[in-house]
């Protein structure tokens, strides 16, 4: 069997671990795994949905252009959850463990696993994608929090208002003297 | 450079259940301890602040001091458990619901997946059926005779340190949004149950700033940012500027008029910060438009109220302000601006804590005649009420086509959704001043409404993460409108969802900016002896 033809073939199985994987990262995942409602269950489908597009997108050997979507989606979620830089990416990586894992319970497929080369590099260069991602994301979040002490709400915590600490700076000038 | 551990690498890689992906250790929920980090509390009320807040008449903040929540030591009182037990006895005593609350739950888990923290976490205890039994138990252990006798076994547990932090976690990881009490069947207000954790952390002087400033400021000047009189008149007539460069319509709201036939009382937030601002110049024009008798006031110039997350003591007295404002003004009866958790404590607090408010009037509409006999008791009418109704009597010339660059969606702010049963009225609004809009899934409008994320004094900049996390139910149905119908306006009548949705928005759907809905009402609003320029983004074009 070629490889090609075992990624078709055991699609369904490899995605299934791989999803199920990927959830069992939060503490109680049940929930996530279970309800397949998009809008009752956004962390669980997104994070699915993603994983799945993704998968499709390696089997057509798709231009790295083509996975800016489906990463962005699961990786944005992940970036601001409580969980370290390295697992917010660490699901993509898992999909080698995952693959070499379906294909070697099956006899059919078991010999391909010396074949994987070119399909690890894919995964990795997605990973890197993600980790592009993962920064920007951040880089957003930190964004927002400057816009929001910029718009005027720094007024309720002194602590950051400009004048408040000239007016500190001043008053410790003048101790000083 | 360090040598990689290739082989534990690969075990890590190849072993289930995931190390890779941070799998967590499966335990039961009593035993794992909350701990804090940067990121994931909010910071700690000011010493300051709190130490003036318990030298005032008519409420109780001891134990001011400075302390870190990441600290071992939190620097409780020495008696601190003394003083939660004989807290939580107390309020058992003074409230029936929480005694109802405490014993009626019967674990069915309708209300467990219904929390936008939990949907945004995953964690357990975001379970609304789990925060609450953070309490619950405590209870039981107490104040039940199982509990006394059989502790863990019939679900009660000790009053340990790490319970006190748990609280302070968990008690500031729920919005007080009540989204899972429509799904409870026995009408669980869960959000009381928080309130009453806050109540109890506050008794050892635990609390976190964002929202004890604000109550301060309230309590001192009037409202949240602690404006002087001088300085929230001065940021009206700026907007008046704006309004007439825009429009040629010079409006001159009056302050502190005594006579005055209505009140009008916002978030202070409309008049100073974007894009709250939009929305008092849309309230500026509409009653300019049809030549409202209102007044301002620049001591009851916060229609917010954060004692509501906080302490029952301390929303009665901000919620005072307002009555004993119209009071003194002599006016008839008070109009509210956009506001979310105003609306609660107006509908479901005011009358039993501060009311009934008699020496108003039932509100009538002098424009329309219309009697608000839903406002009887409180007499305080909703802008969204009385815009609604204006627009139905034929009152408001509007032109919706001055709206062309706004395709709407309606986010129901969950206080007026929920806590007052505004729903259609918006929506009516809505009808009547944009060309087009769509509603969002069924699951997450009207009483379903998925929360901001950042309600009850959590819409500080330190917990933007939590907040990004807990919005994301929101956003997601917000996203979903976006792809189909190409939106890029999210309307609501709140002014902490004006503020938080913006940022939020701004992460997940970027194209979608977000506005109150008298900004789309002053936008499509014809006014006689205007001189209006070409406002392609309506009142916010800069010319």
């Amino acid at each position: 069997m070629e490889l090609t033809e075992a990624f078709t073939e055991k699609r369904k199985e490899i995605l299934s671990l791989w999803v199920e994987r990927t959830l069992n990262s939060y503490t109680s995942p049940g929930f996530f795994k279970k309800a397949k409602d998009p809008f009752a269950n956004p962390v669980g489908v997104n994070t699915s949905d993603a994983l799945h597009s993704i998968y499709d997108l390696l089997l057509s050997n798709a231009e790295p252009e083509a996975y800016q979507k489906p990463l962005d989606t699961i990786v944005r979620i992940r970036a601001v959850q409580e969980i370290t830089p390295s697992q917010a990416v660490a699901p993509l990586l898992e999909l080698k463990w995952v693959v070499k894992q379906v294909l070697k319970s099956d006899r059919k497929t078991s010999s391909l696993l010396a074949d994987l080369d070119n399909f690890d590099c894919e995964v990795d260069r997605i990973a890197l994608i993600a980790f592009d991602i993962y920064t920007a994301c951040r880089e957003q979040v930190y964004r927002g929090r400057i816009r929001e002490l910029k718009s005027g709400s720094y007024l309720l915590t002194d602590s950051a208002c400009p004048s408040a600490l000239l007016k500190e700076e001043q008053k410790s000038q003048s101790e000083s003297n | 450079m360090a040598v990689v551990k290739v082989d534990k690498l690969a075990r890590s890689v190849a072993e289930g259940p995931s190390l890779m992906t941070g799998a967590f250790p499966k335990q039961d929920w009593m035993d794992v301890p909350a701990v804090f980090k940067p990121g994931n509390y909010a910071y700690p009320t000011k010493p300051e602040k709190l130490k003036y807040l318990d030298s005032q008449q008519g409420v109780s903040f001891p134990n001011a001091r400075e302390w870190n929540p990441e600290d071992d030591d939190w620097k409780l009182p020495e008696n601190w458990k003394e003083i939660i037990i004989k807290g939580i006895a107390d309020r058992l005593d003074r409230f029936r619901s929480l005694k109802i609350f405490m014993d009626c739950c019967v674990r069915c888990g309708a209300c467990a997946d219904k929390c936008h923290f939990f949907l945004g976490t995953g964690d357990p205890k975001n379970m609304p059926v789990l925060r609450a039994e953070l309490l619950r138990s405590i209870y039981r252990q107490h104040f039940t005779k199982a509990g006394k006798i059989l502790g863990k076994l019939a679900g009660g547990r000790e009053m340990t340190y790490g319970v006190i932090k748990e609280w302070f976690m968990y008690a500031y990881q729920c919005t007080e949004c009540r989204r899972c009490s429509v799904f409870c069947p026995y009408g669980i207000d869960t959000a009381e149950i928080t309130m009453m954790l806050r109540e109890l952390l506050h008794l050892l002087g635990i609390g976190i700033n964002w929202a004890m400033e604000p109550v301060s400021n309230s309590n001192r000047t009037g409202n949240h940012m602690g404006l002087t009189p001088q300085a929230f008149k001065g940021n009206v007539d700026f907007l008046c500027e704006d309004i007439e460069n825009l429009t040629g319509v010079k409006v001159n709201p009056t302050f502190n008029r005594k006579g005055a036939e209505v009140l009008f009382i916002t978030p202070s937030a409309d008049v100073f910060a974007e894009p709250g601002i939009f929305t008092c110049m849309g309230y500026l024009l509409l009653f300019e438009a049809i030549g409202l008798d209102y007044t301002w006031s620049t001591y009851a110039s916060e229609g917010g109220n954060f004692g509501l997350f906080t302490s029952n003591e301390m929303m009665k007295k901000l919620n005072a302000k307002m009555y004993a404002e119209a009071e003194r003004l002599g006016v008839k009866w008070i109009l509210g601006g956009e506001c979310g958790h105003m609306w609660r404590v107006v509908h479901q607090y005011m009358d039993t804590m501060n009311g009934p408010a008699d020496f108003l009037e039932v509100p009538r509409s002098p424009i329309t005649g219309t009697v608000f006999e839903n406002a009887a008791s409180t007499k305080m009418v909703h802008i969204s009420e009385f815009t609604a109704d204006l627009i139905k009597n034929g009152k408001l010339k509007l032109d919706k086509s001055r709206n062309a660059h706004v395709k709407a969606t309606f986010h129901d702010s969950c206080n007026p959704a929920r806590a007052m049963g505004l729903l259609d009225e918006p929506r009516y609004i809505l009808d009547n001043v944009v060309e087009q809009w769509w509603e969002m899934p069924e699951n997450t409008i009207r009483e379903k409404t998925f929360c901001c994320g950042s309600g009850t004094a959590l819409n500080t900049d330190e917990i933007m993460e939590l907040r990004m996390r807990s919005g994301l139910p929101r956003a997601n149905a917000v996203k979903y409108v976006q792809e189909k119908h190409d939106v890029n306006t999210l309307g609501c009548v709140c002014a902490i969802d004006r503020a938080t949705l913006t940022t939020l928005m701004d992460y997940w759907v970027p194209s979608v900016q977000v506005a109150g809905l008298s900004e789309l009402v002053g936008n499509a609003l014809v006014i006689e002896g205007e001189n209006r320029q070409e406002l392609d983004e309506g009142l916010r074009t800069l010319v």
